[in-house]
């Protein structure tokens, strides 16, 4: 057949030819109609295990939901960025997102009627669902009497420590009960094992970086940085106490080393737990699960109590770390995202999965009376963790949210440092911290006021 | 099939259906060259503009509507995500007053000094090194010092991060610096000269290429004829050597500045954030804690035009000193 073309005649060259084909193809897909499908739900996660955990479990909500084509995104870390953007943009959100903890407060600025999540409280209450789960775990997720999403998870903490090694320096740690007990079995067991001058065994490792133990501490003795009615209250006597604590620990008492690394997560702690330098450390649930994913050699070393508490008789546990999961205001199919919803927050089967991959509790009562919380763990030498964590469950205190949180743990972090490497002391990290917060509110209030 | 009268030059039939095919009412068009001639010279005024077109709209959507609507963003502040308030300079008195953004600052300008005296001297010695005739394996040594370009900040980060540990870290280890440990990442004195030398470990063989593309367009003649006047070594490395890569340098010190002052993935993995006390903080990282985690997008916008004013204003000053505008 005499085809008049050839790439090599086309007048511009045979680059060009095929840039022009390549976009004409493309121009095809982008303008070709989407094939028509059942109702479409769009589900976003940013932690890989979520990620995981609901993939295996979906075909099983398709199976009892044929109209309903699920799909799940993992956009990691990106995740709540990508978020931020939909929202902004109005264009792209998904229909259900899971948020977490320390990322929800941005998205609660503004107007409560402008934010982009659906208020839930209606459906749990009339579906009876608010008496089953853990009342104080709605507190982060809640904002100004409307509750944007539900709790994945409670993540009691405990004390994990080394048996083995207080043991070899005289302590019993099932006996300790309050602060004050830990300070004495810490001071024995931190020493200088090879005379050399040097600490090579401290009692407890803490973040004097960031918040997250001296936030623990605090939340434990039910206070806070903020209050539920969104006050500031990170310099009252309490938070200043446990500040002047905390400090006490590593220059006072001597009993406790800063974090090998950035975080608790890190290599390089995990490497001086390995080597012994480490023989405790606050661990909430996900921790753990942490732990025995990353350094499944230490498996039979640790042990677990309740946390020491303030005073005797006082509660022994606290939180960290959280996620969410809510409906956007930008879903076509609410109910259906309900029903979803309900599949991976409320179903047992699924539950009990997530705690044998990821060792997290979760907030649903119903679902404790499961075998698999009654287990020996072997990673903690047989210790029946489960049952102490669920033990812990109903004392989980509050933790109050807010559309400042991000700037003030940005600035509490730098407060925390200041204080632990005595720049400064507690009552005035603490006071000019409350004051730069309560400055940016004010701020913000004023312009909003002038604008009204 | 109509013919046109070959006038004996090149083109053949073939050539000259395909330039039917391409304009078939060519010859329509010249016989009514004079009635449409106006409608002819317009095509030729607009054709022009219509080929040069899909650079600007594409420009325009993605790079001018942004950049103006990020400046029109400084002088308002969002309330949440539907409602802005104008708040006029008042951005800009804040950043003025902002301590934070002072020290990203000093940080980034920090970072950017190291790697003007320490990271930039290192890669011009070791494109010296590479050029020269007794190194063997010239080419493996190229590829190993260029490769750390190529692994993502991210990672490299991480592995800093282990590297510089105050007790477990291989520096403390393996050198002791000064007769004690130094808590690279722990005191807010060594966590950006941390950054830095990351940096020079990442970027170095990166710019090193660019010193030896330009090493290798000196010309030869110039070190023989010195050599015969009697130079040394360093005095031929001082009057030819320098002077010859002037270009060069002077592209690898602005491009260096820029991506300096633009530091973010490094420090923010490296530090958790900019911590402790924010002495990894940059004004990119700055930026983005504003824009992304704190929902300050009109702030975050200032931060970014001012950083925009800084950068434009370094590299101006830097291409004035290194003698770019001077007539040659």
């Amino acid at each position: 057949m005499y085809f008049p073309y050839d790439f090599e005649s086309f007048p511009l060259g045979k680059g060009p030819m095929v840039m022009l084909v390549l976009f004409l193809i493309s121009c095809f897909f982008i303008f070709a109609p989407a094939e028509e499908e059942g109702e479409k739900i769009e589900f976003w996660v940013f932690a890989p295990t979520h990620y995981n955990e609901y993939q295996a479990r979906l075909p099983i909500f398709q199976a009892q939901n044929p109209e309903i084509d699920v799909k799940l995104i993992n956009y990691g870390n990106a995740m709540h960025d990508k978020l931020l953007t939909a929202f902004l943009s109005d264009f792209g959100a998904p229909d259900i997102v899971e948020v977490e903890i320390t990322s929800i407060g941005r998205f609660l600025k503004g107007a409560i009627d402008e934010v982009g999540f659906v208020d839930l409280r209606p459906r749990l209450e009339n579906e009876g669902w608010m008496d089953k789960l853990v009342q104080s775990r709605f507190t982060p997720w809640s904002y100004k009497g409307r509750t944007y999403g539900i709790p994945h998870d409670l993540h009691p903490v405990v004390l994990l420590y080394r048996d083995d090694l207080f043991k070899a320096a005289g302590v019993e740690m099932t006996e300790i009960e309050t602060w004050n007990d830990f300070i004495d079995a810490g001071k024995k067991a931190t020493r200088d094992l090879d005379g050399d001058g040097t600490i090579d065994q401290y009692a407890i490792v803490l973040d004097n970086k960031s918040d997250s133990d001296y936030f623990n501490l605090l939340l434990q003795r039910g206070a806070g940085f903020f209050e539920a009615d969104g006050n500031v209250v990170i310099d009252n006597e309490i938070a200043i106490d446990t500040l002047a604590f905390f400090v006490s620990l590593f220059n006072e008492h001597e009993i406790a080393t800063p974090v090998y690394g950035t975080w608790h997560g890190d290599p390089s702690n995990y490497a001086a737990m390995q080597d012994g330098q480490i023989l405790s450390i606050l661990a909430p649930d996900w921790y753990l699960g942490l732990l025995k994913s990353q350094v499944p050699q230490m498996a039979g070393k640790w042990k677990a109590i309740r946390m020491p508490a303030w005073e005797q008789g006082g509660r022994r546990t606290t939180t960290r770390g959280g996620t969410m999961i809510g409906i956007t205001k930008h879903s076509k199919n609410p109910e259906l995202a309900w029903e979803l919803l309900k599949f991976t927050y409320f179903d047992t089967d699924g539950l009990t999965n997530r705690y044998e991959t990821t060792s997290i509790i979760p907030p649903l009562k119903d679902a404790w009376d499961a075998q698999i919380y009654k287990e020996p763990d072997e990673y903690l030498g047989g210790q029946r963790i489960g049952e102490l964590f669920i033990e812990l469950a109903s004392d989980i205190p509050p933790r109050y949210q807010n559309p400042y949180w991000s700037e003030a743990a940005d600035l509490l972090n730098d407060a925390i440092f200041n204080a632990v490497t005595e720049k400064q002391t507690p009552k005035e990290v603490l006071t000019s911290l409350a004051e730069k917060v309560r400055t940016i509110i004010a701020k913000d209030q004023e312009r909003w006021e002038k604008m009204q | 099939m109509r013919k046109i009268k070959n006038d004996g030059k090149k083109c053949s039939d073939y050539c000259l259906f395909r330039f039917y095919f391409l304009y078939p009412k060519w010859e329509d068009w010249m016989k009514t060259a004079t009635v449409k001639s106006r409608y002819w010279h317009q095509q030729q005024k607009i054709a022009p503009y219509l080929f040069i077109a899909p650079f600007y709209i594409l420009f325009a959507i993605f790079m001018g509507y942004p950049l103006i609507s990020s400046l029109i963003m400084s002088f308002f502040e969002m309330r949440g995500f539907q409602s802005r308030i104008f708040v006029g300079f008042g951005n800009f008195a804040d950043l003025l007053r902002d301590p934070i953004f002072w020290k990203s600052l000093w940080n980034t300008t920090y970072f950017a000094l190291g790697t003007l005296v320490l990271q930039l001297p290192i890669a011009l010695f070791l494109a010296v090194l590479l050029n020269a005739k007794f190194v063997k394996g010239k080419n493996f040594l190229r590829l190993a010092f260029f490769t750390p370009v190529l692994v993502a900040g991210v990672f490299v980060a991480i592995i800093f991060n282990l590297i510089f540990d105050q007790r477990a870290g291989m520096i403390n280890n393996e050198f002791v610096l000064f007769g004690k440990e130094i808590g690279w990442l722990n005191d807010t004195r060594f966590v950006m000269p941390a950054v830095i030398l990351t940096g020079v470990w990442q970027w170095a063989g990166y710019n090193m290429i660019f010193f030896l593309a330009g090493l290798q367009g000196i010309r030869q003649e110039l070190y023989e004829a010195a050599a015969v006047d009697g130079a040394n070594w360093w005095q031929s490395f001082i009057h030819i050597t320098l002077p010859s890569l002037r270009p060069v340098i002077a592209f690898v010190v602005v491009v260096s500045m820029i991506g300096s002052f633009q530091l973010f993935d490094l420090p923010f993995i490296l530090t958790n954030g900019g911590n402790p006390s924010d002495s990894g903080t940059t004004i990119v990282m700055y930026l983005y804690k504003n824009g992304f985690q704190f929902m300050r997008l009109g702030y975050a916008a200032t931060i970014g035009w001012v950083l925009f004013v800084i950068i434009a204003a370094i590299s101006i000053v830097q291409l004035k000193l290194l003698g770019i505008f001077r007539e040659e």
